[in-house]
This record gives C-alpha cells, sequence and structure tokens, in this order.
C-alpha cells in the first residue's frame, strides 16, 4: 500500500515538473508580456528595459525556470504582472466560483445521465432509446457558446425566469463567497450549471446505456429474472452498480476538466471562475497567473484521479484488500 | 406424441415448436418436442450443442428473448397455461413455482453484492408475508441447509470470496428461496471440478428426496445423467430423440443416435487385465507405449524445480501486494514420442506448466532442458527460444484462431514463423490438411464457417506446420461435443505414432488421460501429488487424492 502511494506521488511529482515546462516555454513563445504592462503609446524604448529588468525578463529563459521553481518549492508563484496580487491567491479567490459552478452541473449531468443511459439500454433499439441516442448527439455537437446563448435566449430574455450572467448575491461560508447559499444566487447559478451539464448528460447517458446492454445480457441478471425479483429493483440494485465503475471515471475526469476550462460558459455568463481567468491571463500573458493556475489544474487532476480509485473499492468489493 | 395428463404430471409440454427470427430468415429451434415431468423426478434432458435443449428450459421459465418465438405447442404447469399467461402471473410463478440454476456460476451471482443480501431479496420476492428480519434467518438457514459453513459469519461476504463449488451452492440455495415446485436446473456443475460436481449432484439429489421438489437437469454429459437422474429425455436439433427411464435407456438404447453418444464417453478401466474395445472407432491400444524408439528411455523434455507466483491482480493502485503461488517445485519429464499426461482440478497449476513449457509464461524459478539444451524460462515470449520447439493447442478453437484471417492464411503464417525451412510451403499446407482429413475447400474460410471439430483440426494443423518438437495441449477436447471429442482423440493418437511428436496433454478427464498417456502426473496445488506409469496410477496408486479422483468418475463409465 505504502508503495504504491509512493509511487503515485513520484508519477504526479514528475507530470508536474513536465508540464510546468511546456507551460512555461509555451508562455513564453507567445509573445513578450512587457508591451501588455507599459504603455506602449507614451512609453520610450529606457521604460521598457526598466520593466524588463523588474518583471527578470532580461534573464535567459533556463535561469528564469530554474528563478520560477525555486519560488515554487518555497510555495511562492510570484505577483501577477497585471493585478500585482500573489497569482496564487487570485485563483483561490476564483476557485469558489468555479467549484460551485462545476459541482452543480455535474449533480444534474451524473444522475440524469445515468438514469436516461439505463433506460435507454434497457429497451435498446425502443422507442426511447433511439430518442435518447438521437437527441445525446446533438446535444454533444453543438457548440457550448451557441448552447450558452440560447439558454439566455429562452431562459433570461424570452421567459425571464433567470438572470443572464453574472453570480448575483453570495453568502460568506469558510472564509469565500458562496452564490448557492443564495436564492438570488441559485437563480444565477441554474443557466450557466445547464449550459455545462447538457453535453455532460449526453456523454454519461451514452456510457451508462452501452454499460447497461453489457451487463444485462450477463447471466446474474437472468438468474435475478429467475429467482423472481422485479425488473425495477433488478435495474437499480443490480444494473446500476455494475455499470457504476465506468460512469465514475468519467465523471471525475469530466469534473476535472469543467474546473479547469469552462471557459466559453464562464465568459458569456460573466461567471468570475478559474476558467476565465486563465484565457485572461493568456492574452496578457500574465506568466504567474498562467503558471499558478495549470498546477492547479494538474494538482486537481491528479487528486481527482485518486478520488475516482478510491471509489473503485468502495463500489468494488473485489479491488478491496482481502482482510 | 402426446401424452395423457396423468394427475401426478406436474409439467407437460406437448408438440413445442420454436423458431428463432432474424431479420431476414427463420429456424427452428425446437421440433415438435413432447415430455412430462412428475413430482419429485429428477429429468434429465441430454444432447449436444445445437440440440435445443437450453431453449427448452428457457421456455419452460419463460425466459426466451424476443426474437424467439413459439409458433406451435402447449406448455402446461398444473392447471396454467404458461404459454398464455401475462407478466402479472409470471411474476407469481417464477422464483415462487418455477427456479433455476445456471451453469455458470460465478456468473449467476451479481459481483457487487454480499451473498447474504442476494439471497435474502430473493426470499422477499418470493414469499410475500415475510418479513424483512425474517428473511435473514431464513437465508441463514438455507446456506446451511446447501453446506456454506460458518454461514452467519460470511453473510456479508461477496461472490469472488469464495469457491466456485461454494458459489453453486449459493446458487441453489436461492433457487430454493421460493420453495418452487420445479428446478430448472442448466448444465448445473459443467464448470466445476469432478469431485465437485459429485458433491453437487448428491445435494440436489438429496433436496428433491427431503422437499419433493422436481428437476429438470440440462446437460451434455453422460456420467451425471446415469448419476442422478430417474428418467431422460434425449434430444437433437431441436428434436426429442427417444426417453425413458435412465437404467433402461442407458442399457438398452433404442435409437443409434443414443447409442452414438454413449459410445463416445470416454471410461475409465480399474482392471488391468480386462482389456477390451472402449470406442466403436478405437482401433489404437490404449496407449501408444508400445510403438516404442530405441532412444525412448531418455527423456525428451526434463523441468525441474518450476516455480511460478503471480500477482494477485486489481485495479489502480488499490490493488493488493499478495501474490499467489501457481507452482511450487515442480519437476516434470516428458517421454519421447509418447504422450504423457498432466491431470488436475482447476487451481492446480496444471495449465501454467503447459504454458511455462511452451514459452508463453515466464517462471520464477526453475530449469528446462530439451535434449540437453538448456532455455530461459525467466525470459518472455522469442527470448525463451521455446516458441519453436514448443507448440501449442488450446482449449478453446473458437477463441484460439483469428476470426479475420483466412484458414489458408493461418496455416501459411505458421509456417514462416516456424522453427522448419520450408521449400514449398504452399504444398505443405496441403499435405498437412490431406494427413488431418480436411477438406481443401477449407482454406478459403474463415473460422466462424467451421465446425468446432474442423476448427480444432486447424488449430492442430497450424501446431504441426511450425515444425516443433513437443505439443501441448492444453483440455483440448473439453470445449467439443463428445462425439467431437472421440474424432480429436484419435487424431492426436495417430499424430504421436505417426510423426514421432513427443506430447503433454493437459485435462481434467482421468479417462481421456488413461486411454492416451503413457505416463501421467497429478497436481493439486501447484504440486505434483501423484507420478508415475498410467498402469501403476489407475492400478496400485495408494495415494488417496488420486484414489478421490477415480471415485468421482460416474460409476456406469468405469469398468
Amino acid at each position: 500500500m505504502m508503495t504504491t502511494i509512493a509511487g503515485r506521488l513520484s508519477q504526479a511529482f514528475l507530470l508536474l515538473l513536465v508540464m510546468s515546462v511546456i507551460g512555461f516555454a509555451g508562455i513564453h513563445s507567445v509573445g513578450n508580456p512587457v508591451y501588455n504592462i507599459v504603455n506602449i503609446e507614451t512609453a520610450t524604448a529606457e521604460d521598457i528595459r526598466n520593466a524588463t529588468i523588474a518583471l527578470g525578463l532580461d534573464q535567459p529563459l533556463w535561469r528564469q525556470y530554474l528563478l520560477f521553481m525555486g519560488n515554487v518549492v518555497t510555495g511562492n508563484f510570484g505577483k501577477s504582472y497585471i493585478y500585482h496580487l500573489p497569482a496564487f491567491g487570485l485563483i483561490m479567490s476564483k476557485l469558489p466560483a468555479t467549484f460551485e459552478l462545476a459541482t452543480t452541473a455535474m449533480l444534474i449531468a451524473a444522475p440524469c445521465g445515468t438514469l436516461l443511459g439505463l433506460l435507454a439500454g434497457r429497451r435498446q433499439g425502443g422507442m426511447l432509446d433511439r430518442a435518447i441516442l438521437k437527441t445525446s448527439v446533438f446535444a454533444l455537437s453543438i457548440p457550448s457558446f451557441w448552447l450558452s446563448m440560447m439558454l439566455i435566449l429562452v431562459g433570461a430574455i424570452a421567459m425571464g425566469w433567470f438572470p443572464p450572467g453574472g453570480r448575483g448575491a453570495t453568502l460568506s461560508l469558510l472564509g469565500q463567497e458562496w452564490s448557492f447559499l443564495t436564492l438570488d444566487g441559485l437563480r444565477h447559478l441554474a443557466l450557466p450549471a445547464m449550459a455545462l451539464a447538457i453535453p455532460k448528460v449526453a456523454l454519461i447517458a451514452r456510457l451508462a446505456r452501452a454499460g447497461t446492454i453489457e451487463v444485462e445480457s450477463q447471466d446474474f441478471i437472468r438468474f435475478c429474472r429467475a429467482k423472481g425479483l422485479s425488473p425495477r429493483r433488478i435495474l437499480f440494485r443490480h444494473t446500476l452498480p455494475n455499470i457504476s465503475i465506468p460512469i465514475v471515471t468519467i465523471v471525475g475526469m469530466q469534473f476535472g476538466g469543467m474546473l479547469a476550462f469552462a471557459v466559453v460558459v464562464e465568459t458569456i455568463f460573466a461567471w468570475p471562475g478559474v476558467g476565465k481567468l486563465l484565457i485572461d491571463s493568456i492574452q496578457l500573458l500574465d506568466r504567474p497567473v498562467v503558471m499558478a493556475t495549470l498546477t492547479f489544474v494538474a494538482v486537481a487532476f491528479v487528486a481527482l484521479n485518486a478520488l475516482v480509485d478510491l471509489l473503485y473499492a468502495v463500489l468494488d468489493p473485489r479491488v478491496r484488500r482481502s482482510a | 406424441m402426446t401424452y395423457d395428463i396423468a394427475q401426478d404430471q406436474l409439467l407437460v409440454v406437448s408438440n413445442l415448436t420454436v423458431k428463432h427470427r432474424t431479420a431476414t430468415s427463420a429456424t427452428t429451434i425446437l421440433n415438435d418436442v413432447s415430455l412430462n415431468l412428475q413430482r419429485g423426478e429428477v429429468l434429465g434432458l441430454i444432447g449436444e450443442s445445437g440440440a435445443g435443449k437450453s431453449t427448452l428450459g428457457n421456455a419452460i421459465l419463460g425466459l426466451l428473448s424476443a426474437d424467439f418465438e413459439r409458433t406451435s405447442g402447449t406448455i402446461r404447469f398444473e392447471e396454467m397455461a404458461l404459454d398464455r399467461i401475462d407478466k402479472q402471473q409470471w411474476a407469481s410463478i417464477r422464483g415462487r413455482r418455477i427456479a433455476a440454476i445456471f451453469q455458470d456460476h460465478t456468473a449467476s451471482l451479481d459481483p457487487l453484492m454480499a451473498i447474504g443480501r442476494q439471497l435474502e431479496e430473493a426470499i422477499l420476492a418470493t414469499n410475500d408475508k415475510t418479513l424483512r428480519h425474517e428473511a435473514r434467518d431464513i437465508a441463514v438457514d438455507l446456506l446451511v441447509r446447501v453446506g456454506i459453513p460458518d454461514a452467519r459469519e460470511r453473510y456479508h461476504s461477496y461472490p469472488h470470496q469464495f469457491s466456485g463449488g461454494q458459489r453453486q451452492r449459493i446458487v441453489i440455495a436461492i433457487a430454493l428461496a421460493g420453495a418452487p415446485d420445479i428446478i430448472i436446473a442448466d448444465e448445473p456443475t459443467s464448470a466445476l471440478d469432478a469431485t465437485v460436481q459429485k458433491q453437487i449432484l448428491a445435494l440436489l439429489r438429496e433436496l428433491v428426496e427431503e422437499t419433493g421438489v422436481s428437476i429438470i437437469l440440462v446437460t451434455h454429459d453422460m456420467g451425471v445423467i446415469s448419476d442422478v437422474t430417474d428418467r431422460v429425455v434425449v434430444m437433437r436439433h431441436g428434436e426429442v430423440i427417444e426417453q425413458g427411464v435412465t437404467s433402461t435407456l442407458l442399457d438398452r438404447p433404442q435409437n443409434a443416435y443414443t447409442l452414438e453418444l454413449l459410445a463416445a464417453v470416454p471410461r475409465l478401466r480399474l482392471s488391468g487385465a480386462d482389456v477390451k474395445i472402449r470406442r466403436a472407432s478405437d482401433t489404437i491400444g490404449p496407449a501408444v507405449q508400445d510403438s516404442g524408439a530405441p532412444s525412448r528411455e531418455v527423456p525428451i523434455l526434463v523441468a525441474q524445480g518450476i516455480t511460478k507466483v503471480f500477482a494477485v491482480s486489481g485495479l489502480g493502485w488499490l490493488r493488493n501486494g499478495t501474490r499467489k503461488s501457481a507452482l511450487r517445485e515442480v519437476s516434470v519429464e516428458l517421454a519421447r514420442g509418447a504422450i504423457t499426461g498432466i491431470v488436475g482440478e482447476s487451481g492446480s497449476g496444471k495449465s501454467t506448466i503447459g504454458r511455462i513449457i511452451a514459452g508463453l509464461e515466464t517462471a520464477n524459478a526453475g530449469k528446462l532442458g530439451i535434449d540437453g539444451r538448456q532455455f530461459e524460462i525467466s525470459c518472455p515470449g522469442r527470448r525463451s527460444g521455446l516458441l519453436g520447439e514448443v507448440q501449442m493447442i488450446f482449449q478453446d478453437p473458437a477463441l484460439s484462431l483469428n476470426p479475420r484471417m483466412s484458414i489458408g492464411d493461418t496455416l501459411s503464417e505458421s509456417i514462416r514463423f516456424g522453427s522448419r525451412h520450408a521449400h514449398d510451403p504452399k504444398r505443405d499446407v496441403l499435405s498437412m490438411i490431406g494427413r488431418l482429413r480436411l477438406a481443401r475447400t477449407l482454406l478459403a474460410r474463415y473460422p466462424h464457417q467451421l465446425s468446432g471439430g474442423q476448427k480444432q483440426r486447424v488449430c492442430i494443423a497450424r501446431a504441426l506446420l511450425a515444425g516443433p518438437r513437443i505439443i501441448v495441449a492444453d483440455e483440448p477436447t473439453s470445449a467439443l461435443d463428445v462425439s467431437v471429442q472421440a474424432e480429436i482423440v484419435t487424431l492426436l493418437k495417430e499424430i504421436v505414432t505417426e510423426q514421432g511428436i513427443s506430447m503433454l496433454f493437459i485435462s481434467h478427464d482421468l479417462a481421456l488421460v488413461q486411454e492416451l498417456c503413457s505416463s501421467i502426473y497429478i497436481f493439486k496445488d501447484g504440486r505434483v501429488e501423484d507420478a508415475g506409469p498410467s498402469r501403476f496410477i489407475f492400478g496400485h496408486s495408494q495415494n488417496p487424492y488420486t484414489r478421490s479422483l477415480i471415485d468421482a468418475r460416474p460409476r456406469r463409465f468405469t469398468h
């Protein structure tokens, strides 16, 4: 057990190292951040040189990288070039918004997708199955900016049920501001969460459908029928647990993706989350923030992977250690 | 055939015809099948694959899938016409009046639910008045009844924590949950070892005596039929060929096909002097030991101290670190130009040693020499140098041929990558399929177009074309029908006598091994339990495990 954990940690460490090199070289090759910081119209060559020295950009790239890594080891990602705030603190201030949006979206997507998949798989080739399959292709292939705008058009402008953007009223909990604690905040959450959830519902439904078809063809389901169980009990007590492992895997990965890359939805709904921060920072070549965000994303994925593995053991007794 | 419906007839199937429909065609699976089942009797249903016996079982349970259609005939259970009742009525029959046991005990239980809960839900589903806490006591009683030791302690264990035999006992307990009138047992012991099979059959027989339940026992195994059934129905191609009281039918079969089925069952000989012809087709002696060449004294293969440890696999990083020994310092010798047998039950390591000798598996320790040359058995695959010297024939020919390659391509591939230098590969392939009595037209076909016996012949041809000195045959007849088994056995004997190839024959079937092998190793728990010449093992061995294997054979097929 200890050796596997150690192995996992060293893998994660290597991943972070590789990611930092790629991220660092990538952002360097995009352009020089100095031009985003000084006023191009008025700055003299002297101003630009001073700014370059102040940011440490006059050093060769490898030395910049080593300096950056040296700081990271002490827990310091540097200050944002733009906001002049510690980069990591900046991300942490955006995290609650992203976290509650991703969680809400997954709380919609996972149960809906699983249920639709179970129903479709049980009656393979039936009306419901065909309808779900066709809708899911549609839901997976529409671009998310179009889906977001349609949701605003229908849910906010035409019907006026939900506000079109922003976070709404928030309440403080554990030192952070949360929207889900107020009714107004929940109304603001609804549309962006749906925009994120709809493609995930389709993805999970297709996965659950395939799993259901496979599991229901197995002998133990036939045996459950022969022993007189009702179809509903078989579906929820036997089929559902048996299809849950691939679903848990995909839910974990998709959740990680939503934490980091819900950029389009966050931008359209003016949701001040991590995704939006990342895109803004890349555009402004704000290297400390980009690096801090990428590191956070990588750590989040590693943690989610470990959580998924733990869930395997909860779900499947065969994975558990035999005492 | 129509039967009078007497009072004690529990179930009467009359003139049942079932068709399987696809988009383009309809195949008749059951044709005009009539049979009856009396209270408290065990009715055997025997036939080879494709006989329709499982379809009949499913039809009685109302579990035919939508692409099957009953075109005529009736199934009457007491006063009910099972072919005419609706879903609601089925709910009051399935599990309560008619229960089922399936072949694969591993697949019959939900792997993610504790066995106690699975039994409990069956009890609650089939007894309206039972309360939850009562169900638990009933479940424990049932588990004790079917012979699960420490039932109360193991109530919350999962299926994978039980042995195969115990799992099948749990399945039987679940079938008993609703106190049914009929249990349909579809190949209930085919996936079990011989000694365990015997215990499970004895349990079923006891239950019949005790509770008066009737059992329809679907099987392909004449041994099972002779051991437990009262009456037997022989089926072939969806039709009932013959039926009658078991002992009468086995002693004096009226139909040629029944006779053929009986003749094809391998029989165990225990009295050494009593040499009789055991098979109609069998003209070669009991073993090929008398065809010996002068150099027979020196074994062709010597394996010493082979040890193999597997890491127990799991998912992800929670994989537990326990390791399981498959083989502990096993030593085996293979006689030149003869067949050496390895017998053992599942988990005995018999397949692992075969795979190590064939270079398909590495060993953790031990030495392997062929004609004095040592091989690197700790190296995988080609590097071991074994692949050219040793070829393998696997249990299931359907799984061991590439479905996307024509038979001709499969065979010529074997020549190209084999150890032998071939001048004219095409001619070699043609002469080989001629020798194995396969038609030339097969070369252009694909595996799914061949019968099971043809496929296994192709596998044998493939192994021979690579030019090996040793062939490892791992249960080469177990996936085949008995009538086809006999052909393959004859063929293997011919190969060894005619081509001077040495063979390692791995099997769980003592009678087969006796018929083929000059010397035998008996494996148990990764060790050689008993070894010696065939005559010694069957005639004089005092090893208690060997005796128990011999005793597990059906008496009728032992002389």
